[in-house]
């Protein structure tokens, strides 16, 4: 190990702590015996107790889960497409719808596409939700992709070709192995910025339809009370239990 | 064997049609919206009325006038493409090490690496920023490590809480993520074989960074560039929380027409404007950055 | 893995497969007890099923946009107005609501709905002024005066330890107030100096907040918090339960204040008229609304609900206003689009200059 690798790993650790530092007051004050989240009081689990039985905070996690995995999938394929696509031609249209949906403020997409939903005359919830984080997910999956895509070596897909391979063959053996680690971070950032949405999501949101981010805003009018660190360190887990079991499940959907 | 126009229809046309549906439809709404009367009480008045027999359209330029009545928004947007700037640099300045320390990592332990850069923000946004609220406030761990350390200076100890510092620490905080997934993605392909080579050439560690990584890793620094400077420019919810009384951005007054002012034909007009900037900055980035590549 | 797939998605689905009557509530965020909503889907064998806003005009944004499927909305007074005017209510059948009779006659017949065609009132809240008990006595800092958080001489000893409500309404209205106007006072001019009052008193405050003052009271971050009064009595039994070694109060200025009236509304286009009905004669029963003010610290303006209420908060003039008090609260009227915009323009300047 040389003087390089040493500052470059110490760097990184710093900037894991960084990421990490309120990650533990989350955690630690889940488990806090007092309301306030402001100082630690005494150990207590009753925040956990209380969040079990509230079925409200439950389905609404369900539902955000469910609502995440959809729209990270679609997001990611047509994402990938685009991506690819973007880098192979010269598309004029394409880049910029793309882009504008990162660009656009959530309240403004909020709103268009609950006029949209309405004039179709579609009754608001889980689809409509679904529909409108796979709007804003594309871009972030696709500009993933093409950073992934450029410098690949293409005289290795024309090889594959010269060797007889079609071009779904070319595809699934060459190109998608090499674009994996690409398609992984986009996939990963769609399902996050799915996941947290508040603002398009309580528009586009119909009866009934909640999620935990509004159920959580709708609980920290009074600041966040231990129980939405105790659902949020929850969820993390969950997730993270979920994601460990599909990559298990499905061994290469995930690796680099 | 399919052809080559038809490739390119089946990697273009499924995204295409989708942001079409879903987002060139509803954007068009709302442009047309811009050119609308507010109702009464807010939302929408009708566009068309029928006035003596006749039908009459009811729009109107008055809320793109607006923009140019006074100076405050081109202010805003000024103040707020100034912290997605320095939010982005700072970004690329911490996302970078943390990237390209996973990318040489051995290959087994990339995707744990990966994954738990991107866990934390599994929790909820609103808890992260509370989070940071207590770290920041006059007692907490970040204020008082910062103040000890400007006491070994002889510098007065400062408030955290509710300033710009606040603002730009949680902006980063929350976009880090976005700059460093792209840029591992591009970096984890970097052949150490090149870098090897450079070595073998005698080029010490330095040029070896900024004649080959560098340069090699700019697609991703740029795609990481966008995926933060962008969406910082949409953001209210920290100024709202962290801003204190000078933190407001664009984003807080487009949220204002929205909800406060019901005023939805200037919201969109703003909008449109800061959609319309952020995508120009992004592809006149791209044209200067392909020329300078070449 | 498929147990647990199958349990998430029992989780979701389990509303929907119970096929109960379902009661759609759109209601201010932490607004009504858990126990209330337990009586309530007892007593009518259905569900309730909550949707939550957390200002007047998230709500209103969503509504104007046509979202539909609420059976019950709870709007503050001057939104009530708007939604009326615009034909989103359906009028109450007064014979379905035998308990409407314990409305307090103060609270009704108010100019946003002069013969309660449409709404009947809920809870209220007034806007005031919560503060550090200990601090401002040390201070010498009478709280029951807007001069408070508007005048610079006030200020110099609060510097950095006092937020304001982040609403142009509240804001300009308590500035108004402080000015001798009234709160629905909408000449420009006087609008403009009160907006002069609030950019000299900008520079001492740490921060314009209606989300986290409560904490930050209770905690001892601040010292002074211009907010609602229904959250001024959980900063006070917050810092209570804490152990805190001051104490929380709040007070009404003399000047006035606002009054933020809420109330019960059905919108024209819900598809269970009798059970919504059915569900505001529940909240109008004595006790069910004796539970807003012993759990939420909101006022109350039923009648019946008095003996219900603890002892404690009964004494408070702050959430039980007596007749003179009364007379010193207004409610926000309705703004049509031209003074909404004046309004969010000077807002604006505020909150860059």
């Amino acid at each position: 190990m040389n003087n390089k690798n040493r500052l470059l790993i110490f760097t990184a650790l710093a900037v894991y702590g960084f990421l990490y530092l309120p990650l533990l007051i989350v955690v630690v004050y889940s488990f806090n015996d007092s309301k306030l989240n402001a100082e630690w009081v005494g150990f207590s689990l009753k925040w956990y107790d209380k969040l079990f039985h509230n079925n409200e905070i439950l389905s609404a996690a369900g539902n955000s889960l469910i609502i995440a995995g959809i729209s990270a999938l679609v997001a990611t394929v047509l994402g990938t497409l685009a991506g690819m696509a973007m880098y192979q031609y010269r598309l004029k249209v394409l880049p910029g719808l793309v882009l504008a949906p990162i660009a656009m403020p959530d309240i403004l997409m909020g709103v268009s596409l609950l006029l949209f939903f309405i004039m179709l005359n579609m009754s608001l919830g889980l689809i409509s939700i679904i529909l409108a984080h796979i709007t804003f997910c594309i871009g972030f999956v696709a500009l993933s992709v093409q950073a992934r895509m450029s410098g690949i070596d293409r005289s290795l897909t024309e090889a594959a070709r010269d060797l007889g391979a079609n071009p779904w063959q070319c595809f699934r053996m060459i190109t998608l192995p090499l674009l994996a680690p690409g398609i992984l971070a986009g996939a990963l950032m769609a399902f996050t910025l799915s996941i947290d949405d508040f603002v398009v999501t309580f528009f586009v949101a119909g009866v009934g339809s909640s999620t935990l981010p509004l159920q959580i805003y709708s609980m920290v009018k009074i600041a966040v009370t231990p129980e939405v660190n105790a659902i949020s360190t929850l969820l993390m887990l969950l997730t993270l239990i979920l994601i460990t079991l599909v990559a298990r499940l499905s061994p290469g959907a995930l690796r680099s | 064997m399919i052809s080559k126009s038809w490739q390119q229809r089946l990697l273009t046309l499924p995204p295409l049609g989708y942001l079409l549906v879903l987002f060139a439809i509803p954007t068009l709404i709302m442009l047309f919206a811009s050119f609308r009367y507010t109702g009464e009480y807010g939302g929408l008045a009708p566009w068309y009325a029928y006035k003596d027999g006749g039908l009459t359209l009811e729009l109107t330029l008055e809320n793109w006038q607006r923009l140019f009545e006074t100076d405050i928004y081109l202010r805003l947007f000024v103040k707020s493409i100034g912290y997605a700037v320095f939010t982005t640099l700072l970004c690329i300045l911490l996302g970078y090490p943390l990237a390209l320390m996973i990318a040489r990592s051995p290959r087994k332990h990339r995707d744990l690496l990966l994954l738990l850069v991107i866990l934390p923000f599994w929790s909820n946004f609103l808890v992260r920023i509370y989070a940071w609220m207590i770290l920041l406030s006059p007692n907490g761990a970040v204020t008082q490590l910062i103040n000890s350390i400007r006491d070994v200076f002889g510098l007065a100890p400062v408030s955290l809480m509710y300033s710009a510092s606040a603002v730009i620490i949680c902006l980063v905080y929350v976009h880090l993520p976005f700059m460093v997934l792209p840029l591992y993605a591009n970096l984890e392909k970097h052949s150490s074989a090149l870098l090897d080579a450079a070595q073998d050439l005698g080029a010490n560690r330095w040029r070896r960074f900024w004649n080959i990584t560098w340069p090699l890793s700019l697609p991703g620094v740029y795609a990481g560039s966008i995926l933060v400077f962008i969406p910082v420019l949409g953001m209210f919810a920290i100024p709202d929380l962290l801003g204190g009384t000078d933190g407001v951005m664009i984003a807080n007054v487009i949220k204002q027409q929205f909800v406060e002012s019901r005023d939805w034909p200037f919201g969109s007009v703003l909008s449109m404007v800061l959609t319309a900037a952020a995508v120009l900055v992004v592809l006149l980035g791209a044209k200067f950055g392909r020329q300078g590549g070449r | 893995m498929k147990k647990l797939l199958a349990s998430v998605l029992l989780m979701t689905l389990a509303p929907l497969a119970m096929a109960v009557e379902q009661l759609h509530l759109f209601i201010w965020n932490d607004y009504i007890a858990k126990q209330t909503v337990e009586d309530f889907e007892k007593s009518c064998n259905c569900k309730l099923v909550q949707g939550y806003f957390t200002s007047t005009e998230e709500m209103m944004a969503k509504l104007l946009a046509g979202a539909s499927g609420y059976d019950v909305v709870v709007p503050t007074q001057n939104a009530v107005q708007a939604l009326a005017k615009q034909g989103f209510l359906s009028a109450l059948d007064k014979g379905k609501l035998a308990n409407f009779k314990n409305s307090d006659p103060a609270f009704l017949k108010r100019s946003y709905d002069p013969a309660n065609t449409f709404s009947v009132p809920y809870a209220f809240t007034t806007s005031l002024i919560g503060y550090n008990e200990q601090q401002l006595k040390k201070l010498g800092i009478s709280p029951d005066n807007w001069s408070t958080i508007f005048d610079p001489k006030v200020l110099e000893k609060l510097r950095g330890k006092i937020t304001v409500l982040d609403d142009a309404d509240e804001l300009f209205a308590a500035a108004l107030k402080y000015l001798g106007y009234s709160v629905n006072d909408r000449d420009e001019k006087h609008l403009r100096q009160a907006q002069q009052v609030i950019i000299k008193a900008k520079p001492y405050w740490a921060a314009f907040n209606s989300s986290s003052y409560i904490k930050e009271l209770a905690v001892g971050n601040i010292w002074v918090a211009h907010g609602y009064s229904s959250d001024m009595v959980q900063a006070k039994n917050d810092a209570k339960a804490a152990g805190r070694n001051f104490s929380i109060g709040y007070a009404l200025p003399k000047q006035g204040a606002v009054l933020a009236l809420d109330n019960m509304v059905i919108p024209k286009d819900s598809k269970n008229k009798a059970l919504a009905h059915q569900f505001i004669n529940f909240m109008l029963d004595g006790k069910n609304a004796a539970a807003l003010t012993n759990e939420m610290g909101a006022g109350n303006p039923n009648r019946a609900a008095a003996k219900f209420i603890n002892a404690e908060i009964k004494q408070q003039k702050a959430i039980f206003p007596d007749t003179a008090t009364l007379t010193r609260l207004e409610t926000i009227e309705a703004t049509d689009a031209r003074q909404r915009r004046l309004l969010s323009k000077l807002w604006t300047e505020i909150k860059i200059k």
